[in-house]
């Protein structure tokens, strides 16, 4: 990791942070806010519609259990939609229980004797519900709010998957690149964040109490205004951060470039996507007058792809055998100009999207051991695990585990039945592999970090993985309107091979350095820009 | 006037009855005093269906002679002061609020209720300025239900309605509070319907008493008639037991 002080790591990130920040405030204060405004009413209704209340709280009860990521995924592939939309529909959801739930116990919770009298001194039930039963539940109304507020703080961490930013964002790129400080970047924020919600929250429930409207003290006058004063004050911050500060203005269009057209990049969530955004982007901005915009570290082919049909994307880098596979759910084709060839043809007459030159690496999957291992067993080719298979504990990422082409197909063409599979992030697996957790995993031919770590790909002797050739896919529509784009971007075919693309890898992995320094740098050593 | 005429209710759809029967009158300024036998809660459903609380299985009740049944039962309570049994003040309110409650809720401005509300504190012996902004979690049981009397004359009713207002308070307490409720009572000239199940209270405080024996009228005139007439073999056992109590009280001391 480079040698960067944490002092000039964080000062240099702090107009994003607070950026984010903002962008986190606006994800979870909207929802929280819609939350509200359908939670209390909806908590209203059940109350005094009795029969309601099962089928209601039971389908409010089923959202809350569906794990964030399945919802995104979701309501992505239902609105055709990323960022900021789905994130907060998604995040609304989950408020909604403790919000509908505290509504509802507060208001059965007044006391009946309290009620009657209400009834007794002759309250319309208007009157009853308004001057009796909702203040005395708001109390418990409020914790609800608070719940759903402290706990929405944390779930919107996984909204920038889908391209909503938040402080998410930094823990998203941190796990990319195996990067703890952006890790923490992201983290810890975002608890501070959730403790400084629940404290203004407890502020604000204290300075309405019915005790602190009575005459006080100058002192106590000051505290109360300071307590009602806080969620407003956060409110406003939130915007400020959102829409005045240097890292958003940098972002946003100006007026000058109204006319200018924007491009705008995605790319999956890890390492070798981040570079080649870069690199597209970085030559882009270079060669022509088009504005790019990053949308990067979105949360799997299927959200790149999804985004790309809708049009919230114009291009991405998609690998031919990935496309094959998993979006056209087709056989493996071996050879690997009749893969592209094949990809191509399909893709421009299903989805209308080109498939441009190929940056000239194939990453494929390597099926790697570690090489001491690999050395005492006699480990080459895949087949070699066949004998060990009992005793061998598998990490894949999540995607291998589940695709065609991953470990589903690989165990049936070699007949292998690994002893125990575990699910890892792909920079954990790096991690578990090199500690001796795992003994087997999936790693990318080109990812830096196999020489890095000792590790060894073995062979793939029945030819099972297909090509994975990098290229770069656009819109057919985008193409059109920007003809310059397709020259453009041609000029980085062929320019990577595995060695090289595994060199920038490793730069980023193992040496710390940017995706945006890595593809500068390379760019300028190639005389492209 | 308030006049029940043959009134019956039944929670079980008529298996058994918690009032059966009940014909009563109480005159314009009378003070009449349900004495219940036992806390079962039968006497207070007496009172609860003069407010329409609780609406009578059969027979009629009239206010001021109307039938009730035949009256908003919103507008019928707005007329009609009620003290609670416990306490039954809104405990985010303060007590001049709770006192200005019924007018507010009728609509009438606030100076006028806040004027309004001092001074019925200052009439049930709250001063105004130490109290009107306490809330009710800061008074002791008797300061509350002073307060709760305060409110219900707030909007200057012709008819107050009292459950075992004091049946919760300390001996002392609720003898300062008998003795006040008896000059207020001197003093407004209202119709009382007063629940109790202790015998000096309804001693002291009626005009007449109507003695309740599992949901049926024993007997009903003042404490003179019943002293000396006792209708009922219950009602005669009810009234000398305080007597045999005080027998023993006097032989211990």
């Amino acid at each position: 990791m480079a040698s960067e002080s944490l002092a000039a790591f964080v000062s240099e990130r702090l107009p994003e942070l607070w950026f984010r920040t903002g962008e986190h405030l606006m994800l979870t204060g909207s929802s929280s806010g819609v939350a509200m405004l359908i939670g209390i009413p909806l908590g209203m209704l059940l109350y005094r519609k009795r029969w309601l209340r099962n089928p209601a709280m039971g389908t409010i009860s089923i959202l809350q259990t569906i794990p964030s990521l399945a919802m995104l995924a979701f309501l992505l592939a239902l609105l055709h939609k990323i960022g900021a939309l789905p994130a907060i529909i998604a995040l609304t959801l989950y408020a909604l229980l403790p919000i509908v739930r505290n509504t509802l116990t507060g208001l059965e919770g007044v006391s009946a004797q309290v009620m009657e009298a209400a009834k007794g001194i002759g309250m319309t039930e208007g009157q009853q519900l308004r001057m009796v039963r909702i203040p005395l539940a708001a109390p418990v109304i409020v914790a609800g709010i608070r719940t759903a507020v402290v706990v929405g703080v944390g779930i919107a961490t996984l909204s920038a998957f889908i391209g909503a930013g938040g402080l998410g964002q930094f823990i998203n790129r941190g796990l990319a690149l195996s990067n703890t400080r952006l890790i923490l970047l992201g983290a810890i924020p975002a608890a501070l964040l959730a403790l400084l919600l629940d404290f203004t929250i407890g502020a604000f429930l204290w300075g309405v109490a019915p005790e602190r409207k009575r005459k006080g003290g100058s002192a106590q006058n000051f505290l109360r205004a300071a307590a009602l004063g806080m969620p407003v004050l956060l409110v406003i911050t939130g915007i400020l951060a959102y829409f005045s500060n240097p890292y958003a203005q940098s972002r946003r269009i100006s007026a000058d470039d109204l006319n200018a057209r924007t491009v705008v990049i995605g790319t999956k969530n890890f390492t070798e996507q981040l570079i080649l955004g870069e690199l597209m982007a970085q030559m882009i901005e270079a060669r022509t007058s088009l504005k790019v915009e990053r949308r990067f570290n979105l949360g799997g082919t299927m959200i790149c792809h999804g985004a790309l049909l809708s049009g919230e994307i114009d291009l991405y880098a998609e690998y031919t055998g990935t496309g094959q596979t998993a979006i056209l759910k087709e056989p493996v084709i071996a050879d690997p100009e009749a893969a592209l060839r094949h990809v191509r043809n399909v893709y421009a007459e299903r989805f209308k999207i080109s498939w441009l030159k190929p940056f000239g690496f194939n990453n494929t999957y390597a099926i790697t051991v570690r090489k001491d291992q690999a050395k005492t067993l006699g480990w080459n080719k895949i087949s070699d695990l066949k004998k060990n298979q009992k005793g061998i504990r598998a990490g894949f990422t999540a995607e291998f585990a589940e695709r065609p082409d991953g470990y589903p197909g690989l165990s049936r063409a070699y007949n292998l039945r690994f002893n125990e599979i575990k699910d890892l992030e792909p920079s954990m697996m790096y991690k578990a592999i090199a500690g001796g957790e795992v003994d087997v995993i999936c790693a990318f031919s080109t990812d830096g970090r196999i020489a890095n770590y000792q590790l060894k790909p073995l062979d793939d002797d029945r030819k099972f993985f297909p090509p994975y050739q990098a290229v770069p896919i656009i819109r057919g529509r985008c193409l059109q309107e920007n003809a310059e784009l397709g020259d453009v971007l041609s000029s980085l075919g062929d320019v990577l091979d595995n060695d090289a693309m595994q060199r920038l890898n490793f730069e980023v992995d193992g040496e710390g350095l940017s995706p945006a320094e890595v593809a500068r740098a390379f760019l300028k050593s190639s005389g492209l820009i | 006037m308030i006049q029940l005429k043959q009134v019956s209710k039944s929670f079980d759809e008529g298996c058994s009855y918690a009032v059966k029967d009940l014909s009563l009158r109480v005159n314009t300024g009378e003070t009449l005093v349900l004495l219940g036998s036992s806390g079962c809660g039968k006497t207070t459903t007496t009172l609860k269906m003069i407010n329409r609380l609780i609406e009578p299985t059969e027979g009629r009740i009239e206010v001021g002679g109307e039938d009730i049944m035949k009256q908003d039962p919103v507008v019928l309570r707005r007329r009609i002061g009620y003290v609670f049994q416990g306490i039954g003040l809104f405990p985010h309110m303060t007590v001049e609020q709770n006192v200005g409650l019924v007018p507010r809720i009728s609509g009438e401005p606030i100076e006028k209720r806040n004027a309004n509300a001092h001074q019925l504190l200052e009439m049930v012996g709250l001063h105004p300025e130490t109290f009107a902004n306490r809330f009710p979690a800061e008074l002791s049981g008797g300061q509350q239900q002073r307060v709760g009397v305060a409110r219900a004359l707030a909007a200057d009713p012709d008819y107050l309605l009292m459950d075992e207002p004091f049946g919760a308070l300390d001996a002392l307490s609720r003898e300062l509070l008998q003795q006040e409720l008896l000059d207020l009572k001197r003093k407004l000239e209202k119709t009382i319907v007063f629940v109790t199940h202790d015998i000096f209270e309804a001693l002291l405080l009626s005009d007449r008493i109507a003695i309740l024996h599992q949901g049926r009228l024993e007997q009903v005139g003042t404490k003179k008639d019943i002293l000396s007439a006792p209708a009922t073999p219950f009602v005669k056992d009810l009234f000398s037991k305080p007597a045999r109590q005080l027998a023993d009280f006097q032989e211990m001391t």
